[in-house]
């Protein structure tokens, strides 16, 4: 078997270094903060309580979840031309979730009064209960699958219906997400019960920038060297998938986006009409984040370029990054009552501390992924298929 | 068990903010954490603009989605208490969930950027795990249902004065600031609005004043429409909750 992994030599080694030293740092940084400042280092209020730690976590457990479902066409639903991207899709998934739980940990008022006081009171009414459940459980199946997977059992009866439970776990797990927002009639912005199908297509879009980018980051952006199954589905299935995801994404935002404007309830028109489209940097989100990287991809030509699949992840992941952000304060720019302190819509950026939260975050995908990648070969497949595609690559050689 | 109302009427409200004044004295909130508050609005344009106010406490729901949400049941509505609602501060893991969910918009979270410098909590650096200790504060104290001054990383809100109403004599219909027997026992924002423009009884008796009132004048609750069922009452002109317009200055 070759291996080109270049994450395995000294240029692993040093992003390795590199992205643990900004997660130390970042950490450091918000552990400093939350112990001289508490909370009020963060930019968010009373009349805006969630803020960009709560978009960062929704971003990352999406992309997980989306890395989840697109495992699942090789591993439930039997599409073998997918078979090399399994591995590594359900690792990021494991990673990803788990540096999105880092970054909610810390943003909640008591992270380790949760580990008790969630399970131990049952409130099986809240939504955010089942977040925790499914959630759980989601994380649970992926490391089971992958652990699976480690020991090159890919298509024994147990392995399957792991497989499909896992599945199951992602959709209930990111459509219970949804419904976090979604079920809120007192913030009009998010209340739709379409909401569920809406986090799965964006979920699906930002997993499957991670797995290209990541996939490609691990061949130091060099198709050539890749395993034959993992060229293959660059080549054929995967930029197909992509352009289709992206697509459905801009419709559904395009429909959000139009009966917003559409309605004259104030508490989505405004959002709409004078915070989104308001912004630059919403509008450079879509252009460049989605459409172009949709338009990318819908050329046969260019969509199976090793060059503009990686530009098209990278503009995407921000893309997408923005759109959850718009997402979360979108819903609370509207004051539940105008007046006194709140005449008109209500202000937030970022504080430092919030960013480096999310920098954390994303510096813990690094360094998890490096380890990975070190430790495991995360683009192995089942040994017949592999056998396979040699054979194959070597008759057409 | 009585279940606790507060009628509000707005044609006599002067909007003196007095009983926002009383409710953070009585509970020690920070600035910026008004429990009870006074908010001005205008409606309409010149030559036909209003200046008009609406008080607002927590308005202790029938049906609360603050409670609904809440993934530890760190808030409650307790029946035994009079249907009031409150937030028990040793289970709030400060998830934030809850200010979303409420549509009143009248829960806080004290660990915030300060409102006013310098920092009352800079200024009175916070003992027995307080979030702040001002030179006077109220005795009563009681975490599990967020009485007192709150701890870090907790959400807080009205607690309807817990603290005054569970003392009074059982089966009382109103507690009316006027009778010297109850006097005690009204919440501060009732007992010292100026006007009495607030009353506060006994919803389930229908020997009560609130209910009395409500009927006879066409009480109205806010937001009706989200389902929360508000045990607050607003009667007079202007009951309402005005559409949001964005200021163009
Ligand atoms: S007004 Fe808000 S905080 Fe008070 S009970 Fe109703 S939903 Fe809960
Ligand atoms: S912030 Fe506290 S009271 Fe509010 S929903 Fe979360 S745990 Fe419950």
């Amino acid at each position: 078997m070759s291996d080109n992994n270049v994450m395995k030599g000294g240029l692993g080694t040093g992003l390795l270094i590199l992205s643990a030293a900004v997660m130390v740092a970042t950490f450091g940084y918000v552990i400093f903060q939350l112990n001289t400042v508490g909370h009020a280092a963060f930019n968010v209020s009373s009349k805006l309580p969630w803020g960009q730690p709560i978009s960062t976590y929704l971003y990352f457990a999406l992309a997980s979840s989306g890395l989840g479902l697109i495992a699942s066409l090789p591993l439930v639903f039997g599409f073998k031309q997918y078979y090399g991207i399994a591995k590594r899709a359900i690792f990021l998934a494991f990673i990803i979730l788990i540096s999105g739980m880092a970054v909610l940990a810390l943003e909640l008022g008591h992270t380790f009064r949760m580990l008790w006081a969630i399970p131990f009171n049952m409130q099986i009414q809240s939504a955010m209960f089942w977040m925790g459940v499914f959630y759980a459980a989601d994380l649970l199946f992926l490391l089971w699958k992958f652990q699976k997977m480690e020991a090159g059992d890919w298509d024994s009866k147990n392995t399957k219906i792991i497989g499909i439970a896992s599945f199951l776990g992602v959709l209930l797990a990111s459509g219970n997400l949804a419904l976090i927002f979604g079920m809120m009639s007192m913030r009009p912005f998010w209340f739709d019960g379409s909401l569920p199908i809406y986090f799965y297509l964006t979920a699906v879009t930002s997993g499957m920038a991670a797995l290209v980018f990541f996939s490609y980051l691990a061949y130091g952006f060099d198709r050539s060297k890749m395993p034959q199954k993992l060229q293959n589905a660059l080549n054929n299935g995967l930029p197909k998938l992509f352009a289709a995801v992206l697509g459905l994404t801009i419709l559904f935002v395009a429909v959000r986006a139009i009966t917003g404007l559409y309605t004259n309830n104030p508490e989505v028109y405004h959002v709409w009409a004078d915070y989104l489209f308001a912004s630059p940097v919403y509008i450079l989100s879509l252009l460049l984040g989605l459409l172009v990287p949709f338009a990318l991809m819908m050329s046969r030509n260019l969509r199976v370029n090793p060059q503009v699949q990686v530009l098209v992840s990278v503009l995407t992941f921000g893309g997408l990054f923005a759109e959850r952000y718009f997402f979360v304060v979108g819903g609370q720019v509207i004051p539940l009552f105008q007046g006194t302190w709140a005449w008109n819509m209500i202000q937030y950026t970022p504080s430092a501390t919030e960013w480096a939260l999310t920098i954390m975050g994303s510096a813990m995908i690094f360094t998890l992924y490096v380890l990975g990648e070190k430790f495991f070969n995360l683009s192995a497949v089942p040994e017949q298929l592999e056998e396979a595609a040699e054979a194959e690559a070597k008759a057409t050689a | 068990m009585a279940k606790w109302g507060m009628v509000i009427d707005l044609d006599k409200c002067t909007g003196c903010q007095a009983c926002t004044t009383a409710c953070a004295m009585e509970n020690n909130t920070l600035p910026g954490e008004s429990w009870q508050d006074v908010l001005y609005y205008n409606e309409g344009e010149y030559p036909s603009a209003q200046m008009k106010w609406l008080p607002r406490p927590c308005m202790q729901c029938e049906d609360p989605s603050c409670v609904h949400v809440c993934p530890t049941r760190a808030t409650y509505k307790d029946p035994d208490a009079g249907g009031i609602v409150f937030v028990d501060w040793n289970k709030c893991i400060g998830c934030k969930y809850c200010m979303i969910a409420c549509p009143y918009g009248v829960r806080f979270y004290a660990d915030e950027q300060p409102l006013i410098e310098p920092d009352m909590r800079d200024v009175y650096p916070g003992e027995n795990g307080q979030m702040w200790s001002p030179p006077y504060q109220n005795p009563e104290q009681d975490w599990r249902r967020g009485i007192g001054i709150q701890p870090k990383g907790v959400v807080s809100k009205c607690t309807f004065c817990y603290h005054k109403v569970s003392k009074a004599p059982e089966g009382v219909p109103d507690l009316d600031e006027d009778d010297p027997e109850l006097v005690e026992y009204v919440p501060a924002c009732v007992r010292t609005c100026p006007p009495k423009a607030r009353y506060f009884g006994d919803l389930d008796n229908p020997e009560s004043n609130v209910n009395r009132i409500i009927g006879d004048k066409h009480g109205v609750r806010l937001l009706d429409h989200t389902g929360n069922r508000p045990q607050v009452y607003y009667l007079g002109a202007g009951a309402g909750v005005p559409a949001f317009s964005p200021r163009n200055s």
